[in-house]
């Protein structure tokens, strides 16, 4: 079983199916027919380059490039969590990235080592490929988690003074903040795993069983990195709030007005 | 025990509070009174550390108030904050809460006593597993000042704690407060009834506030 080849043709004559859409954008005057062919060759020119940098990057396959190309990507994931969140970003950046590098090299590595039994851990195909599944999926529950962290303290903020008012320490008035955060960054990923195979079939395990890889490894891939995704995020999570705590509470235990834009 | 000295407090360029000065010796009952809107929440947010002074000091105890002496100050009084959202779920589970923090662990919590103080406040024992939030203002003013009993703190900072009881629970609450002489009381009220009590001295923070409006 091998994977039938697109030829550039092919392509073209997957292009034509967008008369449909274009149609149907003429018919009811959508307005969308510009917007569409934008973004069809947006896509197609991004990924045509990223298909040829990994061609290289895979070729070349050297450990160093590798992982400072994992490292690139993680940055790129930090900028993208702190652009979204309400917060500060000089503040964010680097305790988010610090998170990421963490969550991810660990899990990478362990997945790598024990679980595939690879040779060389830092081969581009795992490293990158899994690393940025990772990398991908514990970023939304980061964004998520951070993001109710913060707001829930400024929403409750007289239950908060109240508990320091009480004798509580930093770490005793925002747990119950910290317990919710986490929950609900890891929610997704927990919901996820639950409905996984029965309401729609994962893309990585669609596309190696598109590779030839037999249904069985491919769901056996499907059920390891789910588990890692899940493990990432918690360590992302964690680390991301721990972090900030440290930069974004004053010594009172007062949080900082400029936590926030 | 607690000193404000030369205290100076700006919101948007205005004072609120300017040269506001009071000394409290331990065992005293004092009331600050005074119309809504002059910053007297503002006193017990500073000393609880919630807010800083622009100018002047706050000594507790001899010692200035910071952020070496804050967190020690917060373990000695008990606080009744005039916003009663103070948490959420049964209210068992809010003063079982209060208890759980390390800084509580060594009290010994009562049923008992819990018993005791809810009857006195004409609490039914069954309002312990009724959701907090849920309760009326009246009901959720007695249990913050039960659980605040409870922490057995000797200084009571009461924020307009009885705004919300009738005028009979008021005067039982006020009378329970001055007459533990061992307890140092700071209320803050713009209700007369407190006023009407013998035994309190008595701070007015309209008089203060008069001269210090504009700067």
């Amino acid at each position: 079983m091998h994977t039938p080849e697109i030829s550039n043709f092919s392509l073209f004559l997957c292009s034509l199916l967008l008369i449909i859409p274009f149609i149907v954008s003429i018919i009811f005057k959508l307005g969308i027919i510009k917007s569409t062919l934008t973004s069809v060759v947006r896509m197609a020119v991004q990924l045509l380059l990223i298909g040829i940098f990994l061609k290289y990057l895979f070729q070349f396959n050297s450990p160093l490039v590798n992982i400072l190309w994992l490292v690139i990507m993680i940055v790129v994931a930090t900028f993208n969590v702190t652009r979204k969140i309400d917060l500060r970003l000089k503040t964010f950046l680097l305790p988010i990235f610090i998170s990421f590098i963490v969550a991810t090299f660990f899990v990478i590595f362990y997945f790598n080592i024990f679980i595939l039994n690879l040779e060389n851990v830092v081969d581009a195909r795992f490293l990158i490929v899994i690393g940025g599944m990772l990398l991908g999926n514990s970023l939304r529950g980061d964004i998520i988690g951070i993001e109710n962290f913060y707001r829930m303290i400024k929403r409750n903020e007289n239950r908060y003074l109240y508990s320091l008012s009480l004798g509580a320490t930093i770490m005793e008035a925002l747990s119950p903040y910290f317990k919710e955060s986490l929950v609900s960054a890891l929610q997704p990923t927990i919901a996820t795993m639950a409905t996984m195979g029965i309401v729609f079939l994962p893309g990585m395990m669609t596309g190696q069983i598109l590779g030839g890889v037999s249904p069985i490894l491919a769901i056996k891939y499907q059920i390891a990195i789910m588990i890692a995704i899940y493990v990432s995020t918690t360590i992302a999570i964690n680390l991301t709030i721990l972090l900030t705590i440290r930069t974004c509470f004053n010594p009172y235990g007062l949080l900082r007005k400029e936590t926030f834009q | 025990m607690i000193k404000f000295e030369n205290v100076e407090v700006k919101f948007n360029d205005n004072y609120l509070l300017k040269d506001l000065n009071f000394t409290i010796e331990k065992g005293d009952k004092f009331l600050i009174y005074g119309q809504s809107g002059i910053g007297k929440t503002t006193i017990f947010r500073l000393l609880l550390g919630f807010e800083f002074p622009q100018q002047g000091n706050i000594y507790f105890e001899e010692k200035t108030l910071d952020v070496n002496t804050i967190w020690d100050i917060r373990k000695r009084v008990a606080y009744v904050s005039q916003n009663l959202d103070i948490g959420s779920g049964s209210v068992s589970r809010i003063i079982q809460h209060a208890f759980s923090y390390k800084s509580n662990t060594h009290l010994t919590f009562s049923e008992e006593r819990l018993r005791e103080l809810l009857s006195f406040f004409r609490l039914k024992e069954n309002i312990l597993s009724e959701d907090f939030e849920k309760l009326s203002g009246g009901e959720k003013q007695r249990i913050a000042i039960i659980i605040a009993v409870l922490l057995r703190r000797d200084i009571f900072l009461l924020d307009e704690a009885t705004s919300s009881l009738d005028i009979e629970l008021k005067n039982k609450v006020i009378k329970h407060f001055i007459e533990k002489r061992e307890w140092t009381v700071l209320a803050i009220s713009h209700d007369t009834v407190w006023l009407s009590r013998p035994g309190l001295k008595v701070f007015n923070l309209d008089n203060n506030h008069a001269h210090s409006r504009n700067i």
